[in-house]
């Protein structure tokens, strides 16, 4: 069943009077509980591709439509709204707050809800532990290794139980195992609660453990 | 419920760096003290002589030729100064039309040492039968009239004079006379006078110690009948009776007031640079945590916060940290207001204490102030935040 549909998305950036091609005419469609992974090199297009599904970036031309609704067209208000309804966005770096508790950065997404039917401590809890650092709850981001903290990450992407889980090179800067580790925790949590993810990476052998894999290279996407 | 908000992970923003909070509270907390001193300053001295002026009870003053100045600033001075007229002046004023009613008083100026065994002084010799100037505040402290060889001292004049104890025994230019008690505190230049019945007078004069004469007086009070402008009834007299100036009670105390504007000036000149230090401060400190956060901020966009929840949270750090600043400016400055009043011969001579009420007013005005200038300083680096690309910022290494 269709989920996401990608038609002709072109995006191109212009520095000095320079035009570059980020994600050139890509048109893809991704079904509900697709665990998609993108590789290719650096600056081949894989973060402007998922930035661009993911709504914290424009597009020049073509359109992503998730259930029928474009959301390229989308003003700050709605697109927040599908940001934090619908995506669960997994970043190259450690992105916690380093304010925060690990318990308060899952829970972050559920102050940009006010009045819904928001996620409570309970949930954050669950999630800790389905991650596997329930008992690091408390735990501030300097306080967590860097597997621990990419576990909070992923914690805090599911919250809002999203559509899609979008990972950006999520095990970058991680050692082997602990690589290993968070790739079986997307492969559980893919199939237990049928989450779609696109994980962009550069290391083949883990994309390899994706159900469909694609390679970008200037900005096109080649099946491999 | 979630355990975070908005207000919490504000709370954790300013904790992040205590230092330059500090600074920054600090820096508010400085701004709205100055600000609340100089509106307490301003407001108690200009309340203070709006009462004096009410509590006085005369429409205007008649004072000799010359002592205009210091009918102007009867209602402050507490000058030793003495000067006289012909009681016949008071037969003419009455002549006038729209008075209603008069009394006169008679000042005497002590002199340590060679007439009395007092401090030098002002003495006033009142009229019981016509006062209504004393009368009121008499019957008020002592509860009966005063006796030949009786004196009650004004309410600055017995902490002058070190009478904390009653029934005092004074000699008065070569009189004897019993300090009965001492007034309640008005907040003129009367009190720090001493107080006696015209009727001892005659004993005074017969003294020779005083360069007072028979049939002179200094002062004469006049209330003016319903419907008829002091100012106007003020003109006819000074038309009508060379040898006199008159004050109306409107004009009483403008050298203070002109002083009072300068002052004034010099503080809203101070406060408004103050102001624009402190809103360049607090821009300069955002625009800072502005560039410092970039990446969170990028973070919490992607997450699903929108424009609006940046403005918010940075709003509400903001406004707590100018609550907090403000607040502890309100303290301070009320406290300096009180603490530094005796130290100020402006306000000295006035009963300048603000009523609790006008005390929060100024509070909350300064509270105000503060919060505002301190939104004010951070909105720009606040707009540039929520308009940071998320994708941009987020790549930033």
């Amino acid at each position: 069943m269709s989920l996401l549909q990608i038609e002709n998305l072109t995006k191109t950036y212009t520095v000095d009077h320079t035009s570059f091609v980020g994600v050139d005419n890509i048109s893809l469609t991704i079904n509900k509980g697709d665990f998609l992974s993108i590789v290719g090199h650096s600056g081949s297009g894989k973060t402007t591709l998922i930035s661009i599904v993911g709504g914290i970036l424009k597009p020049t031309s073509g359109r992503v439509l998730l259930d029928g609704t474009d959301i390229c067209t989308l003003n700050d208000i709605k697109l927040s709204e599908y940001r934090v309804n619908r995506i669960g966005f997994m970043f190259q770096f450690a992105s916690l707050l380093p304010i925060l508790s690990a318990k308060e950065n899952v829970l972050l997404p559920t102050i940009f809800t006010p009045g819904k039917n928001v996620a409570d401590e309970k949930t954050a809890m669950d999630l800790l532990e389905l991650v596997g650092i329930g008992e690091k709850s408390n735990s501030y981001p300097s306080q967590l290794s860097g597997g621990q903290q990419r576990r909070v990450a992923i914690a805090r992407a599911l919250l809002n139980k999203p559509d899609i889980i979008l990972a950006d090179e999520p095990t970058g800067d991680l050692d082997e195992d602990t690589e290993a580790e968070i790739m079986n925790l997307f492969e559980h949590i893919n199939q237990k609660y049928g989450v779609t993810i696109i994980l962009i990476t550069h290391n083949l052998e883990l994309a390899g453990k994706a159900q469909k894999k694609l390679r970008m290279s200037k900005g096109q996407l080649v099946d491999i | 419920m979630a355990q975070i908000s908005f207000f919490s992970v504000a709370l954790k923003n300013l904790r992040r760096k205590p230092f330059r909070t500090g600074v920054l509270v600090f820096a508010i907390a400085l701004l709205v003290s100055l600000l609340i001193f100089a509106i307490s300053f301003t407001v108690s001295v200009a309340s203070s002589l709006k009462k004096s002026s009410e509590r006085l009870g005369a429409d205007l003053v008649v004072v000799p030729v010359g002592a205009r100045g210091f009918a102007e600033e009867f209602l402050l001075e507490s000058k030793n100064t003495a000067f006289y007229m012909p009681i016949s002046i008071i037969e003419k004023v009455k002549k006038i039309e729209g008075i209603e009613a008069l009394t006169h008083h008679t000042y005497l100026s002590s002199v340590s040492g060679l007439c009395c065994d007092i401090m030098p002084t002002r003495i006033v010799a009142f009229n019981p039968k016509t006062d209504f100037i004393i009368n009121p505040w008499l019957q008020e402290s002592l509860g009966r009239p005063l006796n030949l060889g009786e004196a009650i001292a004004g309410y600055g004049t017995s902490e002058n004079l070190g009478l904390g104890l009653l029934d005092i025994e004074a000699t008065i230019f070569d009189n004897r006379f019993s300090i009965v008690g001492v007034l309640e505190q008005t907040g003129t230049g009367l009190d720090h006078a001493l107080f006696m019945t015209e009727e001892n007078l005659q004993n005074i004069i017969e003294s020779g110690k005083s360069p007072l004469k028979k049939g002179e007086i200094s002062i004469i009070f006049t209330k003016i009948k319903k419907g008829f402008d002091p100012d106007y009834v003020g003109r006819v007299l000074e038309g009508e009776i060379p040898e006199v100036d008159v004050v109306a009670r409107s004009n009483m105390g403008g050298k203070f007031l002109d002083t009072l504007a300068d002052i004034n000036k010099i503080f809203l000149l101070t406060t408004f640079l103050a102001s624009i230090l402190t809103t360049f401060l607090v821009w300069a400190i955002f625009s800072a945590i502005a560039n410092e956060r970039s990446k969170e901020i990028g973070i919490m966009r992607a997450l699903g916060a929108k424009e609006s929840h940046i403005v918010h949270l940075y709003l509400v750090e903001v406004t707590v940290l100018g609550l907090l600043g403000s607040t502890l400016g309100a303290l301070t400055g009320t406290c300096l207001s009180a603490l530094l009043a005796g130290t100020f011969s402006l306000l000295k001579n006035i009963s300048a204490g603000l009523t609790g009420g006008q005390q929060i007013i100024i509070a909350l005005i300064g509270l105000l102030i503060g919060t505002a200038i301190c939104i004010t300083g951070a909105m720009m680096p606040i707009n540039r935040i929520k308009k940071m690309e998320p994708l941009l910022v987020i790549k930033e290494e």
